[in-house]
C-alpha cells in the first residue's frame, strides 16, 4: 500500500456533519409558517445558524445594525452585519465575553434557483427558538426571555413537546433530540415530517 | 460552470471537511470553515471552468476559512483533536496512528501534506491552491514527510 493510498483510507473516516442538513430541515419547516405569504418563494434556508433572538434594531448606517438580542434568556446588545446573504454577529455574553458569530443562508426558489437570504429572513431565523444541548447532558429551549429545560422530556422515540407564547400566540414545536426541530402556529408538526 | 450548493456540498463536502479538520484539528470549526466556504460560493456567484476548478476554488477558501477560524483572537469551539478521535471508526490501527501522527504535524506541513496524499495535487497546484511559491510546497512537503516518517517509522514509506 503506498503512501497515498494509506493517507486516503486513514482520512476517508472525516465526514462533513449533517448537522447542516438537519438545521436546514428544521429551518425548511420554520419558513413555510413564516414565508408562506411568499408566494415565489418556497421555503428551503440552508446554512444559517441563529443562536439568539431579536427584539429591537435600530440602523446605525449601512449594512451594520446595533441590536438587542436574547440568549440564553438574557437580553444584551449587539451589532450585526449583514452583506449578501452572510451575516456576523458580535455581542458580550453574561461574563463579559466577547463572543462572535456568523452564518448566512441560500434560498431555493420553486425553479431550483438559489438566492442569498435577505436580511429580513436572517433576522427571522435568529428570532427563532434555540435548543441548546449542554455538556452536564441537559437540554434547554430558549425563546426570548423564555427558557424550558427538556432533558427529561424525550419520549423513547426520543421526541419532544414544547408549547412557546409569543406577541402572536402559540407556538408549538416538536423537538427530536439531537436532531433538529421543527414549529408551527397551528399545531404540533409530525415528527416524522421533518429530518 | 456552476453547481448549486447542494451539489458542491453533496460533491466535496467530505473532502473540504477534511482538509479544514487537517488545518483546524477541530470538528466545529472545520464544520464552520466549510459552511463559510459554500456561502462565499454562493453569495459571489462565480463562473468556474469545470468541476476541478470548482473543487480547487474550494478547497482553497475552506483552507482560508479554516486559517481564519484557527488565528482568530477568540475560538468559540476549543474541542481538542484527541477528543475527537474516540468517534472516528478507523480501518486498521496503523490509520489511526497515521492520522494522529499528521494531527501532531505544524499546521503548515499539515496543509500541504493534506493536499498531496489526499487530494493528490502536484506540488505546482498545492502553490497554486495556496497561493505561494512551489519551493515553499516542496520544502515544507519534504519537512513534513521528514517528520512523519520519524513518527510512524516503518509504517510510512519512503515513497512518495
Amino acid at each position: 500500500m503506498t503512501n497515498k493510498e494509506r493517507y486516503q483510507r486513514a482520512f476517508s473516516t472525516l465526514h462533513a456533519s449533517d448537522d447542516h442538513v438537519l438545521e436546514v430541515s428544521a429551518m425548511k419547516q420554520t419558513e413555510k409558517i413564516r414565508f408562506n405569504k411568499l408566494v415565489a418563494v418556497c421555503a428551503v434556508l440552508v446554512l444559517v445558524l441563529g443562536l439568539a433572538s431579536i427584539s429591537y434594531a435600530a440602523d446605525i448606517g449601512g449594512i451594520r445594525r446595533s441590536i438587542q438580542l436574547w440568549i440564553h434568556g438574557d437580553q444584551t446588545d449587539a451589532i450585526l452585519e449583514v452583506e449578501s446573504g452572510h451575516y456576523s454577529l458580535t455581542y458580550e455574553d453574561a461574563d463579559g465575553n466577547v463572543r462572535h458569530q456568523s452564518g448566512g443562508g441560500v434560498a431555493f426558489g420553486p425553479d431550483g434557483k438559489e438566492r442569498p437570504v435577505t436580511e429580513e429572513e436572517i433576522l427571522e431565523q435568529l428570532n427563532s427558538p434555540d435548543v441548546v444541548y449542554n455538556e452536564d447532558g441537559t437540554v434547554w429551549v430558549y425563546y426570548f426571555n423564555q427558557k424550558i429545560e427538556i432533558t427529561d422530556k424525550f419520549d423513547d422515540q426520543g421526541v419532544c413537546y414544547v408549547q412557546l407564547k409569543d406577541g402572536e400566540g402559540v407556538l408549538y414545536m416538536t423537538i427530536k433530540n439531537q436532531s433538529g426541530y421543527s414549529i408551527s402556529r397551528h399545531n404540533y408538526p409530525n415528527p416524522i415530517s421533518f429530518n | 460552470m456552476r453547481l448549486s450548493v447542494a451539489e458542491a456540498f453533496q460533491r466535496y463536502g467530505d473532502r473540504l471537511f477534511a482538509a479544514a479538520f487537517s488545518l483546524c484539528r477541530n470538528q466545529m470549526d472545520a464544520d464552520d470553515a466549510v459552511q463559510d466556504a459554500l456561502i462565499k460560493y454562493l453569495t459571489l456567484g462565480l463562473d468556474y471552468t469545470d468541476e476541478t476548478h470548482i473543487k480547487a476554488w474550494l478547497l482553497r477558501v475552506t483552507i482560508n476559512c479554516a486559517k481564519n477560524i484557527s488565528s482568530s483572537f477568540w475560538r468559540k469551539n476549543t474541542v481538542a483533536w484527541e477528543e475527537h478521535m474516540d468517534e472516528l471508526a478507523f480501518e486498521a490501527p496503523e490509520d489511526h496512528r497515521l492520522f494522529e501522527a499528521v494531527m501532531r504535524l505544524p499546521q503548515k506541513y499539515r496543509v500541504v501534506i493534506h493536499l498531496f496524499y489526499n487530494e493528490e495535487y502536484s506540488i505546482r497546484e498545492i502553490a497554486e491552491i495556496l497561493r505561494c511559491r512551489e519551493g515553499t510546497v516542496k520544502s515544507q512537503l519534504s519537512r513534513g514527510r521528514k517528520l512523519l516518517k520519524k513518527m510512524l517509522m516503518e509504517e510510512w514509506n519512503d515513497d512518495e
